[in-house]
């Protein structure tokens, strides 16, 4: 690349800078707490026994999420990438709804459509990590499977194999690497989950991520916290790692698109078809209405007293200011992230694309997915929130924890827009007259403004829902949204579950407006940041 | 005489609710070949998988070895198929690619894996059982698939323009070796092909598609 701007090949200093900072300076503080600690060394938080049955029982309670979540998710990926029938759209989108609500209305979603009949604990937890992550399968599998023209098998088909036999024997083993891909994803969020845990758990469902809350806020074990969040960080990585591999053994087949298929004419295959359409409706929807219910509902009915309070400083949990307020500061935390993000992230995508070793800052940026959102948020407490290097009265940590949690995704969904780019624009805008500059922004400028405004909002949609890194560090400002449902829930009478609800409401209207920016924007991510929870 | 191994009466190709021939009548004997030619897009691939169950009949009778199969699931008409691509599955090994019919007709694990290796010698590929798929060349790859078509013993085989993808001077080769192996074989074969000089070398009795009915 002969014109390529000299600025070009410094992008990576600011996200290096950035990253460096806050997030591998607070990963080093969180090792050296645990390491330095006096009197404790780095094996004695690591032999506790609780860690280890916190991690038995989160590996449990995340394999059956996963293997729920798969069951339910194959079906759907199939239907709603395959076939072609009225509502397909909508039924497309519909799936994707559960993953973009953030967890804690997920959680209230649940208890309003369930509380009554199901026990919180392990079955409410579970059946809550499937729905959410419901769409990690359907996307990732239906992205592979709407791929198969189904050739292969009616080979096995010809060949002697029943309907059953060639989906086992053919259809599954081609998935594989998209199933390995969304399992690992949905392995690692339901065991990192948060939210949910808190809100629809017991003792049976702790997850380390729960553990690491309780060791710093009831039992002030720090050193221990760290522990817990070390052993969490190294099962993440292998996951995510184990994932990744499995992804990459499976055979190469070739793949081209496929268009849409008509509905089968077995009227029995129709029908399954149509019935697993209108369950995917049904089980996306009904959390969301009974949520919308309960803002709705008091002791004596249909009321709108919960919609009316949320102005009310006595609805709120703190004398910091009311539900409302929550609103304003989550929305003002969203807009300083989807600013940081989209610079951090767009410089850090640009990184990916330059010359040499620049890539390197593109790969850290990714660093952030595999680190949960609380571990995040202890490291940057440890690190930025004591002397000497106290920023909490900032009410700045918030959004720079959302920013690393958000800067993946950035970079996920720029990279590949800047990828697309045919590099030979770049030349021909040079032998054209443009300098160096001018030849960059005319190749890449209309991609880069479609993409950062895409992702901005989409990393503002991540700020919205994040819940683990403001719990930890919201205790000195306003809380955020997500923190503020999870505290009204935290106290006894029909008023706190309403205004909650009403909360919650209004999150997933703020978040479902920013989905469809990126939507309309047309930059969809392939991942999602595992820790929102 | 004996009977057609596949005999096609009054049937009608459609896809997707439009039907654009009715009236094919058609039968194939045991070692014959048939070629039924048309230019893209005539519906040649779609005679083939109706036959073989892939696209449901819209009406007629199709009938193998004098059972009627109309009505059948894929798995259980006796017809095999081979595509333009070779569609070997990529997770399986050569041997296991051609085992698999076997194995879903019931044949053990160790009598399947002799019959292979029979197979495969007799098609010219002695000891490829264990490679691996991507390891094979184009015309390789269409032998071990129609080794794996003609492994449970099909009474029909269909091959869709078997040869398109490979260069012309292995295509001619391998038609003409193919041709003989599929007579040896016994089965009633039904070869759809765009080219005539590929359907006058491989076939018994050459049809214009249009000509198999209105």
């Amino acid at each position: 690349m002969s014109s390529t701007p000299v600025w070009l090949r410094w992008t990576w200093v600011v996200p290096a800078a950035f990253l460096t900072v806050f997030l591998v300076y607070p990963l080093v503080v969180l090792v050296a707490t645990v390491t330095s600690g006096a009197g404790v060394s780095l094996i004695d938080p690591l032999l506790a026994p609780t860690i280890w049955q916190v991690t038995a029982l989160a590996t449990v309670q995340a394999l059956v999420s996963t293997a729920l979540a798969v069951v339910v998710g194959l079906p759907l990926a199939n239907v709603v990438s395959r076939y072609r029938f009225r509502g397909r759209a909508v039924a497309q989108a519909l799936v994707t709804v559960p993953f973009v609500l953030p967890t804690v209305v997920v959680a209230l979603a649940f208890r309003s459509l369930l509380g009554s009949g199901v026990p919180q604990g392990f079955v409410l937890v579970v059946l809550a990590h499937a729905y959410v992550n419901l769409a990690v399968v359907a996307r990732i599998v239906g992205a592979q499977w709407v791929q198969h023209s189904g050739d292969y098998e009616s080979v096995a088909r010809t060949l002697g194999a029943s309907r059953w036999r060639a989906f086992v024997d053919v259809t599954l083993p081609s998935l594989r690497s998209a199933i390995a891909s969304s399992a690992a994803v949905v392995f690692v969020f339901s065991f990192t989950s948060l939210g949910i845990v808190l809100l629809l758990g017991d003792p049976t469902t702790r997850t380390l991520e729960s553990q690491i809350l309780r060791q710093t806020s009831v039992l002030l074990d720090f050193p221990g916290a760290a522990a817990t969040a070390l052993v969490q960080l190294v099962i993440v990585t292998a996951v995510l790692l184990g994932g990744a591999v499995a992804a990459r053994r499976s055979p190469a087949r070739r793949l081209q698109p496929v268009g849409l298929r008509p509905l089968p004419s077995r009227l029995g295959a129709r029908t399954a078809v149509l019935l697993t359409a209108i369950a995917a409706f049904v089980i996306v929807l009904a959390p969301v209405a009974a949520l919308v219910a309960a803002s709705l509902r008091g002791g004596s009915g249909w009321t709108l007293s919960w919609w009316a309070s949320l102005g009310s400083i006595d609805a709120g949990t703190t004398r910091l200011g009311s539900p409302l307020q929550a609103v304003l500061t989550s929305l003002g935390y969203a807009g300083l992230t989807a600013a940081v993000a989209a610079v951090i992230g767009g410089l850090a995508a640009i990184a990916v694309i330059a010359p040499g070793r620049a890539r390197a800052v593109g790969l850290l940026a990714l660093v952030p997915l595999g680190v949960s959102a609380a571990t995040l948020g202890l490291g940057i407490l440890l690190a930025f929130g004591r002397p000497p290097w106290d920023l909490r009265a900032t009410g700045l940590l918030i959004p720079i924890a959302h920013s690393l949690v958000a800067v993946p995704l950035v970079v996920a969904v720029v990279a590949p827009g800047l990828r697309s780019t045919d590099t030979r624009l770049m030349s021909v805008a040079s032998t054209l007259g443009a300098h160096a500059t001018r030849a960059f922004w005319t190749a890449y400028g209309p991609v880069l403004r479609v993409v950062i405004v895409g992702s901005a909002a989409l990393a503002g949609a991540v700020s919205l829902g994040e819940f683990g890194a403001a719990t930890f560090l919201g205790r000195a400002a306003g809380p955020t949204v997500p923190v503020q449902i999870v505290r009204l829930l935290g106290r006894p009478g029909e008023q706190s579950l309403g205004v909650a609800a009403a909360l919650a409401v209004v999150l997933v209207l703020l978040t479902l407006v920013l989905v469809l920016i990126v939507d309309r924007l047309g930059a969809t991510p392939s991942t999602r940041r595992s820790g929102t929870a | 005489m004996s009977a057609p191994r596949l005999a096609i009466g009054g049937l009608s190709l459609g896809y997707d609710g439009e039907v654009f021939l009715r009236g094919i009548d058609l039968t194939v004997d045991a070692g014959e070949i048939v070629a039924i030619l048309g230019p893209s897009g005539s519906g040649k691939s779609t005679l083939l998988s109706t036959i073989a169950g892939v696209v449901p009949e819209v009406e007629g009778t199709i009938t193998v070895d004098g059972r009627d199969v109309t009505h059948a699931p894929i798995h259980e008409r006796g017809v095999g198929l081979i595509f333009q691509e070779p569609l070997l599955f990529p997770h399986l090994d050569v041997g296991r690619n051609v085992a698999y019919g076997l194995r879903r007709h019931g044949v053990g694990r160790t009598e399947a894996g002799r019959r292979s290796v029979e197979l495969l010698t007799w098609l010219g590929l002695p000891g490829y059982e264990s490679r691996r798929i991507n390891e094979l060349s184009g015309g390789q790859a269409q032998r071990v698939a129609l080794a794996r078509a003609l492994a449970p013993r099909p009474a029909v085989l269909g091959l869709d323009e078997p040869f398109s993808a490979l260069d012309t001077e292995l295509r001619q080769r391998l038609a003409v070796e193919v041709a003989a192996m599929i007579r040896e074989s016994g089965v009633a074969a039904l070869h759809v092909t765009h080219d005539p000089r590929e359907a006058e070398t491989v076939a018994d009795r050459v049809i214009e598609l249009s000509a198999l009915g209105h």
